[in-house]
């Protein structure tokens, strides 16, 4: 999520009305005012909307949503004879550039601050962290065109941005903090990406960090605006984002040609929508004339094509609007959702439980009756835990995370009873009997299915209670069953059982083993009991 | 008054008769110990029936070594009868009592010692310690000095006189039930009949019982409860899927660019593993990369299969509803499902790393973006919540999108969850000709509000007191 700040004085000139209007109306564009403070407010916008992540972006957006001003903004682009050559050698390195010559602007404290947050935030939301579009922005009046993008040596040396001495460009991924931050994003090529004058000045190595030379200061009147990456879409997005912004401004934009083709144009898209099918969808009834006054107030430029078509421009700085029906929320958002009727569907249907839920239902009815109570476990947990702690060997089905955040989240459950003797443990101080029972997922070789587990703790737990409680639990979920001497080491030896059905055992009780028990930190003995609800008759098969 | 117990009956019977008594008479009386007289005696004071005095009385013993000198006089006393006119000191040294003797003679001034020669001082004698020594209890400075040389105990002794009152008096004669009281009923006495000239104990009701805690669910298990039978009763049909899922059913069908924030090892958690891909995967390929044939432009760039095939603990249900359209692609279908997904979170208060989303989806001909809000104030209405309200909002494969919100007493708007149309990018690749409405919603957000929590990790690691204490019925208001 992206929170752009909002300064109030700068936001009213541009929006040629009052803060209170704009802030009460601004959520319903799609944003959350996070806060307000004495000069400015601070707003999320969604990532789907980076034309909104600067002032004049908002600006733009609200005078069309408050009728001040509708319809598609245009914006003239002159060419400014600027030339842009591409090396070859980059097609497998940073293959795309996108440019602009950005004239008339007269910065101060804010609209500096409002250019670089706007910079970071394309970073971010177009950008992925700069590894598909990265920005750079330069005084023009500081290099001589023609310029050239090139694939360098990574020995040549220039003053990166707030720097003082030369470096070449290995030590600035070493030592220039954005240099460490982004090392990984060029640091396997050859060569890297380098944007140099026709004096071999260097502007910047993107996506790293600029040079100091080109450093945009209060001073600065006109702009050099390059932007690489490695889709074109998203690279001409971000261009078109920041040069409508400045545009908003007060600036002038001009276009350079890189490799022979003219850019930007900043001229929008074309799309023709149904209004049948807007109104199908929406479940509103508009009319064409009606649906393009709608479009017209969300910044498009819209024409009523006969009774079923709205002609619609696209402003170049859309970049979320791909399919119509992207249109046709726009068209939602300035009607008003409160002003959406809603009214249920009406075709009659017949709600279902799900077999493996409905069986949970059935399960925690018996552990209720045998007096037991429910706890929630996390399904995450450790090796120690499921394992180490129960004296098992590792189950060779459990899965294991890629990149646990922590040491007692790195697999997921196979078995219950472990998380339950871990509950026993963390509720020490609690008053005895405890009775503690779980249902729940459990995950072996990638496939999900429901466990059942049930434990008590007190002085007279033993293996008696838990043959009991497990054959209680048998004989109301109807299972037929037989058990035979077990052999797992979590349990005493001569007090422990497994349970077997069809052939395949799907249980395991008995009382647990006191080597377990010190573990756990338990100071009373412990029946316990696990059934893999597959046994059930009719369990379903995933 | 409470009814009186057994024993206080028999108290005040006996006290009736002895009128004003000491507790060791009573005591030999009833047969108990004048503990447990004095403990009846208390009680049938609380009920105004008798009165009882605690009486401290002090008095003095001797002790062993005291005891010798009352009846052989001090040992300064008995110095003094041998130094008589005058002696040596050498010859005072022989007798046994000197070493004791002698420190108290100089201490008190009643001798002096010249050359070698001890005399008397005249006109000053022992006598007062004497006559102190033989009659403690008569107290004084020479009977604290006695104590102080550990010769003379002083003892208290308590004693409790015990008085009937008019109040008691009067219970007595108006005849109070002796028969002896029995704890339990047995079998013999319900077969026998005996049971009519049983005297069963009387217990008192003013006093709380030992806590009883019955087997229960988790009050979080309620919760998914009630909304499962919301749910059903709105005729939704229940779905249940795994935990593991393919990233081509978690983001890929969702029309989720392989390049998104949310698919990134920080946020997922990816497990190493891959599942074939499924048949038909291709139309899936061809939406992200150009839009297929539909109106949409896709995400451009390329779509790899290797990242689509690696499995990860599912981020959303949305995985588990969307193969069951892609399985199910004929209208109408109403289906939902609650269950546990899976984000890369460190855990804290409020965030955790696996929480349950409820997920519900409706396909059908002509359903619309009206019918997707009327479900939802439906369902919200149903859970207790009478605010309801949507706002524009964005979630990557629903276009349009909304966020609900509703409205809590005393906290006010609160955010409960998004919804919208599955994109067509979505839908046409499975085959599916109708418009998808479909919700979700974070359940441990309604289980933190409704059961007070501040910390989100007590649903899962409950302290048992916590569970113990969570009525099964709450008092519901507002939703909470």
């Amino acid at each position: 999520m992206a929170v752009i700040t909002l300064p109030y004085k700068y936001l009213e000139r541009l929006t040629k009305t009052d803060r209170k209007t704009i802030l009460e109306k601004v959520p319903l564009i799609g944003s959350d005012v996070e806060r307000m403070e004495e000069d400015h407010a601070d707003v999320e916008f969604f990532p789907d909307r980076p034309d909104l992540f600067s002032p004049e972006g908002v600006a733009r957006a609200m005078r069309g949503f408050l009728g001040i001003e509708t319809g598609l903004p245009v914006y003239p682009v002159k060419p400014s004879g600027i030339t842009f050559t591409i090396d070859p050698m980059l097609a497998a390195i940073r293959p795309v550039l996108g440019a602009a010559v950005i004239r008339g602007v007269t910065f101060d404290d804010e609209s500096i601050q409002s250019i670089m947050s706007l910079q970071e935030s394309l970073h971010w939301a177009v950008g992925r962290g700069r590894s598909k579009v990265a920005i750079g922005i330069h005084d023009l009046d500081t290099v001589e065109p023609p310029f050239h993008y090139i694939a360098s040596p990574r020995s040549r040396r220039f003053v990166p941005l707030d720097c003082t001495e030369e470096m070449t460009m290995d030590e600035i991924l070493l030592k220039h903090a954005k240099g460490q931050e982004y090392a990984n994003l060029v640091k396997d090529f050859d060569r890297f990406p380098l944007i140099v004058d026709s004096g071999d000045h260097v502007l910047s190595f993107p996506p790293i960090i600029n040079s100091e030379r080109t450093k945009v200061t209060m001073k600065t009147k006109n702009i050099i605006l390059d932007t690489t990456g490695t889709e074109r879409k998203a690279v001409l997005a971000a261009v078109n984002i920041i040069c409508t912004a400045m545009a908003e401004g007060g600036a002038r934009i001009e276009s350079v040609t890189i490799n022979g083709v003219q850019t930007p144009t900043l001229a929008p898209a074309e799309r023709t929508v149904s209004v049948k099918e807007c109104n199908k969808l929406l479940g509103i009834h508009l009319s064409a004339a009606e649906m393009a006054a709608h479009l017209e107030r969300m910044r498009f430029g819209a024409r009523a094509e006969g009774p079923d078509a709205v002609n619609v421009l696209v402003p170049c700085y859309r970049a979320d609007i791909m399919h119509d029906w992207d249109t046709f929320e726009d068209v939602a958002i300035a009607y008003g959702y409160e002003r959406i009727s809603d009214l249920p569907p009406e075709t009659f249907t017949v709600g279902k439980p799900h077999p493996v839920q409905e069986l949970g239902r059935v399960a925690r009815e018996i552990f209720c009756g045998l007096g037991f109570l429910e706890v929630m476990p996390f399904t995450l947990t450790s090796e120690a835990t499921l394992f180490g702690k129960m004296r098992r060997s590792e189950n060779t089905g459990v899965l294991h995370v890629m990149h646990p955040i922590t040491v007692d989240n790195t697999v997921v459950r196979t078995e219950l009873v472990p998380l339950l003797m871990e509950f026993l443990s963390m509720n020490r101080h609690r008053e005895l009997p405890q009775r503690l029972f779980t249902i729940g997922d459990v995950v072996e070789c990638c496939a999900t299915y429901q466990k059942a587990g049930g434990i008590s703790m007190h002085p007279g737990a033993d293996f008696s209670e838990a043959y009991a409680f497990m054959d209680a639990m048998l004989r109301e979920l109807s299972i037929d069953y037989c058990v035979r001497e077990s052999s797992d080491e979590a349990f005493i030896e001569g007090r422990r059982g497994d349970v077997f059905t069809g052939g395949k055992k799907v249980g395991v009780f008995g009382e647990i083993h006191p080597a377990v028990l010190n573990a756990f930190e338990l100071e009373h003995p412990v029946a316990a009991f696990e059934l893999d609800l597959r046994a059930v008759p009719g369990y379903p098969a995933l | 008054m409470a009814e009186l117990t057994q024993n206080e009956k028999r108290l005040l019977t006996v006290l009736a008769r002895e009128g004003c008594t000491d507790a060791l008479n009573l005591a030999q009386h009833l047969d108990a110990t004048a503990d447990a007289v004095v403990q009846w005696a208390y009680l049938a004071m609380e009920n105004r029936l008798a009165k009882v005095d605690r009486i401290v009385e002090k008095d003095f013993v001797y002790t062993e070594e005291g005891r010798t000198y009352a009846e052989h006089g001090l040992p300064e006393t008995q110095l003094m009868a041998l130094i008589g006119t005058g002696t040596t000191l050498a010859n005072l040294q022989k007798h046994e009592a000197f070493r004791i003797g002698f420190g108290q003679l100089r201490k008190k001034g009643l001798v002096t010692v010249t050359d070698g020669n001890v005399s008397t001082v005249a006109g000053r004698s022992t006598s007062e310690d004497e006559i102190a020594l033989k009659n403690p209890h008569k107290g004084g400075e020479r009977v604290k000095d006695l104590i102080k040389r550990g010769l003379v105990l002083e003892t208290e002794t308590v004693r409790y006189q015990i008085t009937i009152s008019p109040a008691g008096m009067l219970a007595v004669q108006q005849g109070l039930d002796l028969r002896e009281e029995q704890g339990t009923l047995t079998r013999e006495q319900i077969l026998s009949g005996n049971y009519k000239d049983l005297n069963l104990r009387k217990y008192d009701i003013g006093k709380l019982p030992k806590k009883a805690y019955p087997g229960k669910t988790h009050p979080y298990q309620r919760i998914i409860d009630e909304m499962r039978e919301i749910l059903l009763n709105m005729g939704f049909t229940e779905l249940y899927g795994g935990i593991v899922q393919q990233s081509f059913w978690n983001f890929d069908a969702l029309f989720q660019p392989q390049d998104h924030p949310a698919r990134e090892m920080q946020d997922t958690f990816y497990l190493n593993e891959t599942l074939p891909l499924p048949d038909g995967y291709k139309r899936v390929k061809a939406m992200h990369q150009s839009g297929g044939e539909t109106s949409s432009t896709g995400w451009g760039g390329v779509w790899k299969e290797e990242r689509a095939e690696q499995c990860v603990l599912r981020t959303h249900t949305t995985s588990v509803s969307i193969q069951h359209l892609a399985n199910n692609p004929n209208p109408p279908l109403k289906a939902f499902c609650i269950g546990r997904v899976y984000r890369r979170e460190t855990i804290d208060t409020t965030h955790l790393a696996e929480f349950e989303q409820l997920e519900g989806i409706v396909m059908d001909k002509d359903v619309n973006f009206g019918n997707l809000l009327g479900i939802l104030r439906v369902f919200y209405h149903r859970m207790g919540f009478e605010g309801v309200r949507f706002k524009p909002s964005y979630y990557p494969y629903t276009e349009p999108s909304l966020d609900a919100e509703v409205f809590v007493e005393g906290i006010g708007w609160i955010e409960m969850g998004g919804a919208g149309i599955f994109r067509e990018e979505v839908t046409a690749p499975l085959g599916i000709q109708c418009p998808v409405l479909a919700w979700g919603l974070g359940v441990s957000r309604i289980a933190m509000l409704r059961l007070g929590l501040k910390d989100l990790r007590q649903l899962h690691h409950s302290d048992v007191a916590f569970l113990r204490e969570s009525p099964a019925l709450r008092q519901s208001k507002g939703g909470l």
